[in-house]
């Protein structure tokens, strides 16, 4: 809050040229890249979902085959998950904020933040390269279940090859933070006067750093049957292909974790804030993120029910499933307890958190539905998971992501967005989100199954409406992200703290300098969260 | 841990008898997979014990992980027992399947 005439060279100026980016080790300008990356695949992901919604519009071919469906599907998938939504948060806003939040001048192995983000444009690259060459992208589905994906003709090869490059630089972003976290924290910030942020990422870097070899060695292992027929996991030669999945969810159920706690994190920022008061249950959201981590570790049977694992192994995982609702649901008492008396400013941040909760909660509870060992022999494999995943993703993460965008947006680029046209992409947004996602519940629960280009002509009526809400989502995401790059163009300057936020990275300069603090911040003495203005009692 | 770095020397015998150990037990791998056929199944399970008791003690002596903090030991603890609990997971399902 120092005086904002002073000259001073913020991070954005401090040099200039297209080598001072590409080979930065600023953490913030690292951050920026992975920004300007993950929403560029975003928005291709999001065409290839736009146009699955086009070819089911009606039943029957409208625009393209069954097989490019499945490979449209497929890249989709593959490109929202390692390209977009694991490495959101945490690579954009964990690099660009941790240091920040924590009152430190970088992350503690710059070197190695700036190898995980070129290993991400080198594992992009290998993505999109299956459009060119071998005989097209993979058709298996993002999960390459076996044994399918160790006989088809597709390049499987290079789209496993990506996402193993993917993991490691997912690695090397989790190692970076957890050592950041230990050693880092500016003086006299013990653990629990950490942003709960920053515990969020916490809980994430440890399983990025251990679930994340899992899924390596299970697609070398893809690979490998691929090349030499070695028979780990396909039965006509000897293999088994339940394994397959034991393995690939062993990584990928924590991973749905990589995927939510770093936007919970977000929504444990957030609130206080625009609430101005203390965040309810400080210790309880840091621990339940560490919970959720851990117990994260031992739910993955419960994507196999039906694939015939064992009977006993399906209770037991089922079971183990019902446990997870638990510290979810601390998290969500404790947001909506935040925000009781408080004194709430309504501003396009704060909505999208509202909006977090509201989705978040329909894919938790239609999660529990689907963890339920009866209710998933029905709902497996119908566009019920479809509409449940993409509302724990796109409504859950997504939104938190956008949100996190308008909210320190003022900070990273030292402009204000214009608001009017913020709220109404918001707007827009929501309301075509649940247009398109809620009637595939519906669709799931009649039966409708997923990964067809085709379906019954009962299903024609329900699946229109879902296309439709496709085109006001997008309309929605064009406004929002028009607005932004307008206003980091040509917007009103920011001050340097526009929300009366009380976390570190609003005590320097918008946008902050090379590193970060000209003076050592002050840490507020009760608690991260200890607005001074706020009513108590 | 940032200042003090105090060297630790590990006994000559220390060294020679964690190789010794290690050269025994891989004895004994070979040993069970070659002699210990009508093991069966158990000799996949002998093998991966065999092997996570060489790893402890290369990363106990070797390693040093002996010379660690407590915290550093809690976290090792933690990853294998997830380990163990991916195996024993896996195994369940198999037997009865
Ligand atoms: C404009 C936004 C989007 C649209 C219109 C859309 C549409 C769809 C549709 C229709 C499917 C089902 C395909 C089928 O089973 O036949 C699908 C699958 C999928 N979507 Fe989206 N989606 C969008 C955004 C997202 C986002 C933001 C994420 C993740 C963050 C995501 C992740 C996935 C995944 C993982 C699959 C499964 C692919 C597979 O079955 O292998 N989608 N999407
Ligand atoms: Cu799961």
């Amino acid at each position: 809050m120092t005086s904002e005439t002073l000259p001073y060279t913020s991070y954005l100026k401090e040099k200039t040229g297209i080598m001072s980016w590409l080979f930065t080790l600023d953490h913030k300008r690292i951050g920026l890249m992975y920004l300007y990356g993950i929403v560029a695949f975003f928005l291709v992901g999001a065409t290839l979902g736009l146009l699955m919604r086009f070819e089911l519009l009606n039943p029957g071919k409208d625009l393209v085959d069954p097989h490019t469906y499945n490979q449209i599907f497929t890249l989709h998938g593959v490109i929202m998950i390692f390209l977009f939504i694991i490495p959101s948060i945490p690579a954009v806003f964990g690099n660009f904020f941790l240091p920040l939040l924590l009152g430190t001048d970088d992350v503690a192995f710059p070197k190695l933040n700036l190898l995980s983000f070129w290993l991400y444009v080198l594992g992009a690259f290998f993505a999109l390269a299956t459009l060119i060459f071998g005989d097209g992208p993979a058709d298996t589905g993002w999960t390459f279940y076996a044994p399918y994906s160790v006989k088809t003709g597709t390049n499987v090869t290079m789209s496993v090859l990506a996402a193993f490059i993917l993991g490691f630089s997912s690695i090397l972003t989790g190692l970076n933070f957890i050592v950041t976290i230990h050693r880092l924290r500016t003086p006299k910030m013990g653990f629990n006067q950490m942003p709960l942020f920053a515990w969020s990422l916490y809980a994430t870097s440890w399983i990025q750093l251990l679930a994340t070899p899992v899924i390596g060695i299970t697609l070398l292992m893809i690979v490998a049957e691929r090349m030499f027929g070695i028979g780990l996991f396909d039965p006509s030669i000897g293999g088994d292909p339940i394994l397959y999945q034991h393995m690939f969810w062993i990584y990928s159920h924590p991973a749905v974790y990589i995927m939510a706690l770093p936007a919970m994190g977000i929504v444990s920022e957030i609130l206080p804030t625009f609430s101005q008061r203390t965040i309810f249950g400080y210790k309880a959201i840091a621990y339940s993120s560490m919970a959720i981590a851990f117990i994260g570790y031992f739910v993955w049977g419960h994507h196999m029910f039906t694939s015939g694992m064992s009977g006993p192994a399906a209770y037991i995982f089922s079971i183990l499933t019902f446990l997870v609702a638990i510290p979810t649901s601390i998290k969500v008492f404790n947001w909506v307890s935040t925000l009781y008396k408080g004194s709430i400013v309504i501003e396009v941040p704060l909505l999208f958190m509202l909006a977090f909760i509201f989705n978040f909660l329909i894919g938790g509870l239609t999660g529990l539905a689907l963890g339920a060992l009866a209710a998933d022999v029905h709902l497996h494999d119908t566009y019920f998971v479809v509409g449940h995943f993409h509302y724990v993703m796109f409504g859950g993460t997504g939104f938190a992501f956008f949100g996190a965008l308008h909210y320190w947006f003022p900070k990273m680029w030292g402009k204000m967005y214009n608001k009017t046209r913020a709220y109404i992409g918001f707007a827009i947004l929501f309301v075509g989100f649940n247009i398109l996602y809620f009637p595939m519940l519906i669709l799931g629960i009649q039966g409708m199954p997923r990964r067809y280009y085709d379906y019954l002509p009962e299903f024609t009526f329900l699946n229109q409406v879902s296309t439709v809400g496709s085109w006001i989502t997008v309309t929605g995401l064009i406004i929002i992200i028009v607005n932004l790059i307008v206003s980091g163009r040509n917007g009103k300057k920011a001050t340097d703290n526009p929300w009366n936020g009380i976390t570190l990275e609003w005590q320097t300069k918008s946008p902050p300098p090379l590193h970060n603090f000209d003076k050592m911040p002050t840490i507020p003495e009760r608690g991260p969260y200890d607005y001074p203005n706020a009513k108590r009692g | 841990m940032e200042n003090n770095k105090h060297e630790h020397i590990t006994s000559y015998k220390e060294h020679f008898s964690t190789w010794l150990a290690l050269i025994l037990l891989t004895f004994m791998t070979v040993f069970v997979s070659v002699f210990g056929a009508d093991l069966r199944t158990l000799s996949v399970a002998t093998a991966m014990l065999i092997a996570t008791i060489k790893a402890t003690a290369v990363a106990y002596y070797f390693m040093h992980l002996k010379y660690e903090p407590k915290i550093y030991k809690a976290m090792m603890a933690v990853v294998l027992a997830l380990f163990a609990f991916f195996m024993i997971m896996i195994t369940i399902d198999y037997l009865t399947r």
